[in-house]
Order: structure tokens, then sequence, then C-alpha cells
């Protein structure tokens, strides 16, 4: 199993670990509430260290990626960031990935469903690409919330507040290169910070110290699953892995159909064209309902869908949940029942339901 | 399916549709409407539009259903199921 660099940090702060596709995460650090306010309300600091992370150099890179990712990345602009995913031989989910082009090379970072080895073999079976594994050589700290662009600004300075959503930009810490993403998929202000092992303690050190003079904590990944749910950013990890299929999942805007090949691409093309039957869609429960995975939901006596993902709204102070329909049924608004026929009603809701705080601050007029 | 559903699905079908066809259409986006999933993120996220964009999808919505969209109300324009419950919401004020 691969342990993160920033282990001990978090053995420091009482951290609870699990293991995921054959990596270690930080899986909770405080309680719930804290986790959830810190990132809502002002910052939170986990440790994304378990993604896989590549470099490839630009001109060899290229070809070799857009041969692998579902997205065009031919097209990524000069510092930018493509969210697509990467696909196995049926089309189905293996990766999340961001692919990031930062001028002279190609980085990315991925969240897999699949064992770490072989994600990591897959990117680098083949020959000619240049490509260097950095999953082990470098850390992924994440900075989510509200206030998280104050700790981008006092680390970097003013430029970060230039920096758009999905874009990539070099950094130095302690006169050492870092790469800093503006990302995220809390709905929130995120940023993933990709440094190398000699700047690793220094920088959570000093990430950690800034976070908490703006009232934020350290957060684990289980927090992330909620706060994704709740802002409707899909998440791999919940119903990308009980699902698979992207179209299914509403991710065709991670594909570009046109592109002629990517594994799995004709038989993508193949369940595009014959219509979809299935969909995911989002449902809010009554106060005393607390979803569950896997419960069957009703029309009348019909079996019309099942819970896939759930989380615990504290700003709507529900239980919220994605759920796959049927085809025909899978709107917005309307009633069913939960469990049973006879169940407690619930309704499907237009996601995201939330307002974030951080749609309230605009970044370029600061 | 019982009858309030149907009626509630087919009042909502016909508001995603002629919109999603509009948009389409308007910011000549590589997609058929049953690519746009009506939760997508339309702004940064997701379909990744951006501010001119984002105009284009106010007028959008006037010249498809003769509804304005308050200024600087970006919440409404956070998905497409987000346009139509205000849609929808618009169309039963005016009964």
């Amino acid at each position: 199993m691969r342990v993160s660099p920033l282990k001990n940090r978090f053995l420091q702060n009482d951290a609870s670990f699990s293991e995921r596709y054959g990596t270690e995460i930080v899986t909770r650090v405080r309680d719930v509430r804290t986790e959830y306010d810190a990132i809502r309300q002002t910052v939170g600091v986990t440790d994304f260290s378990f993604m896989q992370k590549f470099r490839f150099p630009e001109e060899s890179g290229l070809d070799h990626l857009d041969d692998m990712m579902a997205g065009n990345v031919a097209k990524v602009r000069f510092g930018r960031v493509l969210h697509t995913f990467l696909p196995d031989d049926k089309g189905m989910l293996l990766a999340d990935c961001y692919i990031a082009n930062n001028d002279d090379e190609f980085i990315v970072l991925c969240e897999s469903i699949a064992d770490d080895a072989a994600i990591r073999q897959r990117f680098l079976e083949k020959d000619g690409h240049g490509g260097e594994d950095f999953t082990e050589s470098h850390i992924v700290i994440g900075i989510d919330g509200y206030k998280a662009w104050e700790v981008a600004r006092q680390l970097f300075g003013a430029d970060i507040l230039g920096l758009p959503y999905l874009s990539i930009e070099r950094y130095l810490f302690n006169d050492i290169p870092v790469r800093l993403l503006r990302c995220g998929k809390t709905s929130e202000f995120g940023y993933l910070i990709m440094a190398p092992l000699e700047v690793a303690d220094a920088l959570f050190d000093k990430v950690l110290t800034l976070a908490q003079s703006f009232g934020g904590f350290l957060c684990g990944t289980d927090i992330h699953n909620d706060l994704r749910l709740e802002g409707r950013f899909f998440n791999i990890f919940a119903e990308g892995r009980q699902v698979g299929d992207p179209l299914v999942l509403g991710l065709q805007w991670m594909i570009d159909f046109e592109k002629e090949r990517f594994p799995g691409r004709d038989e993508l093309a193949g369940r595009r064209a014959a219509g979809l039957r299935k969909k995911i869609i989002g449902i809010q429960a009554p106060d005393s309902v607390m979803f569950e995975t896997e419960k069957t939901l009703f029309d009348g006596d019909t079996a019309v869908g099942t819970v896939k993902a759930t989380c615990f709204s504290y700003l709507l102070n529900a239980s919220l949940g994605l759920a796959l329909f049927e085809n025909e049924v899978a709107y917005a608004g309307l009633p069913f029942h939960y469990g049973s026929p006879s169940g407690p009603a619930i309704r499907t809701i237009s996601m995201p339901p939330i307002m974030p705080k951080s749609l309230t601050v605009k970044l370029d007029e600061l | 399916m019982t009858e309030a559903i149907r009626v509630l699905i087919e009042q909502r079908a016909a508001i995603i549709n002629r919109f999603k066809e509009e948009l389409i259409h308007r910011l000549n986006l590589p997609y058929e409407p049953q690519d746009l999933h009506e939760d997508v993120s339309l702004l940064g996220a997701g379909l990744g539009l951006d501010s001119l964009d984002a105009l284009e999808i106010v007028l959008c919505i006037e010249n498809c259903f003769g509804i304005k969209i308050p200024d600087q109300n970006t919440s409404i324009l956070r998905s497409i199921n987000t346009i139509v419950d205000y849609v929808l919401t618009e169309q039963e004020k005016r009964g």
C-alpha cells in the first residue's frame, strides 16, 4: 500500500486513515461538522497525495495522452486544465483526471477506481512518451473553501487572483518550483499544490499555519465526498464507482465524441447512439429520513430508481442523494417513495441545490 | 406512471427540450440535446462556459420563454435544471 509522505503530519493531528485501491488516504481529522464548516465557511487543508501524478514533456506527451483520455488533450490551451477521464476498453470509468498544459509540460493528476500500480503502469507502459511518474516523488495538498484564495495569495502573491477555474501556474516555494492548479470540487474556491518531497513538510506547515490564521482546519477526504455531492461535482469514489458508465452519469461533457480514437470510444459511441435507459438524478429527503445507498425508490408500486450516493447537507439540513432512475422518470421536481411503495415521500431535485459562499466573491475584482 | 407525475414530466420536458436546442444552437456546442445532463454545471466547471456565454444564456432564456433574468443573479444559471426551475416559477406567477 502506498503511504503519503505527509502521514506523520496527519498522525500528529489524530487523523483516521483507510486504504483505497492500493493507497492509504486520510479519511477524517476532525468531526464531520467541523470539517464541513471549515470548507464552507473558511478553509480546509487536505492531503491529496493519494492521487497518481505524472509529468509528460509537451512535445512527446501530447499524442500519448490524447490517445488515452476521453477528452481532447490537443485542445487544452497553455496554462489551462482539462477535466476528463481515463476510460477502460469498454468505455467505463477508470480514473477522473486533470490534464494541465503547463507550457512545456503536461501535468496529470488522477483519482482512480483501479489499483494504484495498474493505473501508473497504464500511463507509462508505452515507449516514446518521455513521461515521468511523480506519484511518489511529489505531494499534493488541497486548499478548499471560501477563504482558500486568501491562503493561496499569502503563499504565492496577488497574481493567483487572476487564475481562472481550471488553470495551472508555476510558482516558487523556498526557491523550489511547485505547480498550483486552480480546480477543486467542493463548489467553493479550490487549489491543488503539487510539490516535490524536498519541500513537502515545509510547504504543508506553511499552508496549515496560513489556513489556521483564517480559521481553517485540516480535513480528511471523507468530507469531500459530502461536499462534492452537495455541490453536484462528479465523484468517482461515490457515484462513479457505483455506476461506472460515464454516459449514465451525465459526463458527456468530459468526452470529445469527434476524436477518432481512445479506449472504449466505439463502445461509448454505441451506447450513446442506442440511447440511455437510465440516468442519475439528485434527491432530497424530508427531515426524518437519512438516505442509504442501494435503497429503492418507488412510483406507486413500481420500482423506478436506486440510491447510489448520499450525504447530509448542513446548509439545507437535509439528507441528499444521487439516484439512478429509469430514463422516462429521470426528472427533477417529482415525488417518489423511499424504501417501499408506502415509504416516506421524497423528491427529485435540481442540482446543485445550494448556493456556495464563494460564488458571491469575484476574485478578479478584488 | 401516475397521472400526476406524467403531467409534471411533460411540463418540465417541454422547457428542457426547447432550452437545450436553443443553447446548443446559440453557443455552437458540440453536443446533441441528450448529451447535456440537466444538472451539468454551465459556467466554470462542467461545460466550462464563460461570462460571454452567460450573456448568451440569458438571451436564450428571454427568447425562448419571454422571461428576464435579474441582473447579477448568477445562481439561476448554475445548471439547466436551475434555469428550468426559474422558468417554471415565473410561468406559474403569470398564471
